[in-house]
């Protein structure tokens, strides 16, 4: 197969392409000629950044890894102030760090079409909360748009390019996990000449300081122009080629089924075998045009809202029937759950009961049968990897703290150090959390230290954020903690990627899609802001690091250490590629005494347990030969497997 | 046909999201139209993980439903289990039987339950047909590790009313693999077919 990352840009018009949600995306804002994208990776939205690397060079596009969702909002805005085509993608959390030039700038508008691609995670399956984006979309009066296949994804792309532009207007395509990372069969459609070319667009950006500076004169303007503006793209919606009304014009009941929900609706229809209904599908939840919804309710006697988290279509499909005095039920969260991910079961059990009648399947005797599966299955949350350098700074902070330290810890691959054995993750709220956590903690404990404890570690908080969110938000926690001379230490845990995203590039080796940045040592980054003890180590070197820590626990103030060794996954990935091999270690049956401190203290994945042995193993598919466990061992029972050995 | 929906199971970084990719893919070139769904980022980390393939005229959304799962692809005996209650009854599970011993295990924090267990459930509570097979050692024999899931793929084209042709899939698997991987690929795929002909005594 052709790689997808070229199929995105293929000249092949009418060709069908299996896409993910976010690929689709990709050749979407291709299609409609974009010409400046800007996007901090976050689950479940980096694929779109991720393939937009790939192909910007080639078709023209100027795109960047910026060092986080607000600094891309930023880029984008001004590329589309300038008459461009633009669009920042990011993961919902990743709009509450944008939040505050979203909500500052929306009255400003744009010149060129503006799309601000936010990935919502239902559900949570990689992520610190639940939110849900539409609500952000009815707070700044921007409208939405959300898909139900990858298709819909890229054609609505394009749409939400010319609707911005129409309206002058920011426009959000929101998508979850389930349209982000869902594959599925996509036409291809035709790309633009100057695209097709690779050729880079440049705008043009004409002063005008009456709208571009939000003094208090001019945001008093944007006030009502803004909510008018909402008003008159409601309308227009009413014409959107992705709202419909389909199914059985004389049926009693009606259906309301926004974005993806409505995948599900249509799967629950069909095993229901229930045809005398009507269905209001919705591309756009908010604002949700009202011409649309008078056709849909004429002739119904109830209605059912099939939506997934809040009641963002609800609340306004009731506000409006309220007005329009109509009184027939209308049914939503009283029997569709308001947390968690949409499913067919659940919109199946919704629509059965707003019916009245049996669903497909017995799902009480289901639940009972896989309850009793799963009392024998061992739990398997995921882990850091094999090698992973997280695992051995872990290891060295809670020896040279004696396990009684006290760890924020931040968002990334290392917020798994909370689990067993490691256990050196006591608090992640959000991106770059952890400096300004510890500090808080710090003031709130001071006093807490015991005599011991100040004549020796002098400190007893220590923090942990990666490189990559340590240049997202950490940059200002530092220069608060050092100003305010704060004394804790913060453990940078430099793998050299951003890892948990799909190893996309950061400042701290400045490599970018398109050739080498600047690079920023975050050891430059803490001396020039006056932290107290300043250190680099490499975390495969345990004792080395162990020792590092104890002198910086020692200091009083800000202590910075760089844990500086380049992400397993990524490394073994490369050396896969070019075909290279590496060492592996294996245990040696004479020296292990099964003491199992390398299981129950350093807890490699690559390790386990032979019971009828009494012994630890390595499972040699998963050893990366990092050595960890050679120095952890106190019998030296970890040996590598010579050359030629098997 | 409405639809067809297989669930893929294992752990992380053995090869699931390809396996699901080469399904897809083949079940795209044979005419349907394509659902797939997976999930990215931590979970991926040795975790345990699940991709959905479903294909057919009635299929919307990416993931398979409960109760509907014509048969599970279990690349990891527990990891199959986790996921039984997507397969209907009566469905299929075509797993390898070489355990991935969770480090909770090692820990002394859990129990791996025998094979004998998993397949009972399969069996006399789900009554799902079982196909068990040790598919790492077949990979290992064809040349290496890494060809599990091709090893899985072919003996999932022998199941009863597979609709996929074993042929059409192992044109997407030599078109998917790098060009020296072929061979041993193609390799692999055989004694997949080989081992599910046998455990089903074709």
């Amino acid at each position: 197969m052709a790689k997808v990352t070229d199929m995105v840009l293929w000249d092949k018009p009418g060709e069908k392409v299996l896409l993910l949600g976010n690929q689709a995306i990709a050749r979407g804002a291709l299609e409609a000629n974009i010409a400046v994208y800007a996007a901090y990776p976050g689950t479940p939205s980096s694929e779109l950044t991720d393939t937009m690397a790939v192909v910007a060079k080639k078709a023209g596009v100027y795109m960047e890894y910026s060092t986080n969702e607000k600094v891309a909002f930023e880029t984008a805005l001004a590329a589309a102030w300038s008459g461009l085509r633009a669009m920042t993608a990011m993961k919902h959390v990743g709009l509450n760090v944008a939040a505050d030039t979203f909500l500052s700038s929306v009255g400003m508008g744009v010149e060129g079409g503006f799309v601000i691609m936010v990935a919502d995670d239902p559900s949570m399956w990689s992520s610190q909360n639940e939110q849900d984006t539409r609500v952000y979309a009815k707070f700044a009066n921007v409208p939405v748009l959300e898909p139900t296949s990858p298709q819909e994804a890229k054609e609505m792309t394009k749409y939400a390019f010319e609707l911005s532009e129409k309206f002058k207007h920011f426009v959000i395509l929101r998508t979850t996990t389930r349209s982000s990372h869902a594959r599925g069969d996509v036409v291809l459609g035709e790309l633009p000449e100057e695209i097709k070319a690779g050729k880079r667009k440049f705008g043009k950006f004409e002063k005008d300081p009456s709208r571009f500076v939000d003094v208090p004169s001019n945001a008093r303007r944007f006030h009502p122009l803004i909510l008018e503006k909402i008003e008159k793209i409601r309308e227009e919606l009413n014409n959107c080629p992705f709202n419909w009304i389909e199914g059985d014009e004389n049926a009693k009941v009606g259906i309301i089924a926004p974005g993806l929900a409505y995948a599900y609706v249509k799967e629950a229809l069909h095993w229901l075998g229930i045809e005398n209904v009507k269905v209001l599908k919705l591309g756009t939840p908010f604002p949700v045009p009202y011409g649309l919804l008078e056709k849909f309710f004429e002739g119904l006697e109830k209605v059912l809202i099939v939506e997934e988290l809040e009641p963002v279509v609800e609340e306004q499909v009731k506000t409006w029937a309220y007005d329009r005095g109509i009184r027939i039920p209308i049914h939503g969260k009283d029997l569709v759950p308001r947390v968690y991910e949409m499913t067919t079961r659940r919109a199946v059990t919704a629509i059965a009961k707003f019916l009245g009648i049996d669903g497909p399947l017995n799902y009480e005797e289901l639940d009972a049968k896989y309850r009793k599966a799963l009392e024998i299955v061992p739990p398997r949350p995921p882990s850091l990897c094999p090698a992973c350098p997280h695992r051995n700074s872990f290891y060295a902070i809670k020896k040279a703290t004696r396990a009684r330290g006290i760890y924020p810890s931040d968002i990334g691959c290392y917020t798994l150090g909370l689990l067993p054995p490691l256990q050196t993750v006591d608090t992640t709220v959000a991106m770059g959390g952890s400096i300004g956590i510890a500090h808080g903690l710090e003031i709130a404990q001071h006093g807490a230290l015991t005599e011991e404890q100040r004549r020796g570690e002098k400190k007893i908080i220590v923090a942990t954020i990666g490189d990559s969110t340590f240049y997202h938000t950490g940059l200002p926690a530092l220069a608060n903690a050092i100003y305010n001379r704060s004394n804790i230490l913060i453990v940078v845990l430099d793998n050299l990627v951003t890892a948990m995203t799909g190893d996309q590039p950061n400042p701290s080796t400045g490599q970018t899609p398109h050739g080498m940045g600047k690079r920023i040592p975050i050891e430059d980054v803490a001396k020039a802001m006056g932290a107290d003890f300043v250190a680099v180590v490499d975390p495969y070197d345990i004792k080395a690091t162990y020792e590092t820590i104890k002198k910086a626990l020692e200091v009083e103030g800000v202590s910075v250490v760089v844990s500086r060794q380049v992400c397993a996954l990524y490394r073994i990935g490369q050396m896969r590629r070019r075909g290279e091999k590496w060492p592996i270690y294996y245990v040696d049956e004479d020296a292990c005494t099964g003491c199992k401190i390398c299981i129950n203290a350093y807890g490699c994945p690559a390790i386990y347990w032979d019971e009828e042995k009494k012994q630890a193993r390595i499972e040699p598919s998963m050893c990366w030969g990092c050595g960890g466990c050679a120095q952890v061992c106190p019998f030296d029972a970890f040996k590598p497997v010579e050359e030629g050995e098997e | 046909m409405k639809e067809y929906n297989i669930v893929i199971a294992g752990v992380g970084g053995q090869g699931v999201l390809t396996a699901a990719n080469i399904l897809g893919w083949a079940a795209l070139r044979a005419g349907y139209k394509v659902r797939m769904g997976e999930v990215h980022g931590m979970s991926q980390r040795f975790g345990s993980v699940v991709s959905y393939v479903r294909f057919g005229e009635e299929v919307y959304g990416s993931m398979v439903p409960e109760g509907k799962g014509d048969v599970i692809l279990g690349f990891e005996p527990v990891e199959a289990l986790r996921y039984i209650n997507h397969l209907k009854e009566g469905g299929i599970a075509v797993v390898n039987t070489k355990p991935i011993v969770p480090v909770q295990v090692s820990m002394g924090q859990a129990r791996y339950p025998s094979l004998d267990e998993i397949r009972e459930i399969f069996e006399k509570e789900f009554r799902a047909k079982w196909i068990g097979f040790n598919a790492e050692e077949l990979a290992i024999k064809a040349g290496h590790v890494v060809t599990t899931n091709t090893v899985l793929i072919g003996a999932l084209t022998q199941i009863p009313e597979f609709p996929l042709d074993a042929e059409h899939v192992r044109e997407v698997i030599k078109l998917s693999v790098p060009p020296k991987a072929v061979e041993m690929n193609m390799k692999a795929f055989d004694l997949g077919i080989e081992a599910a002909k046998e455990i089903l005594g074709l």
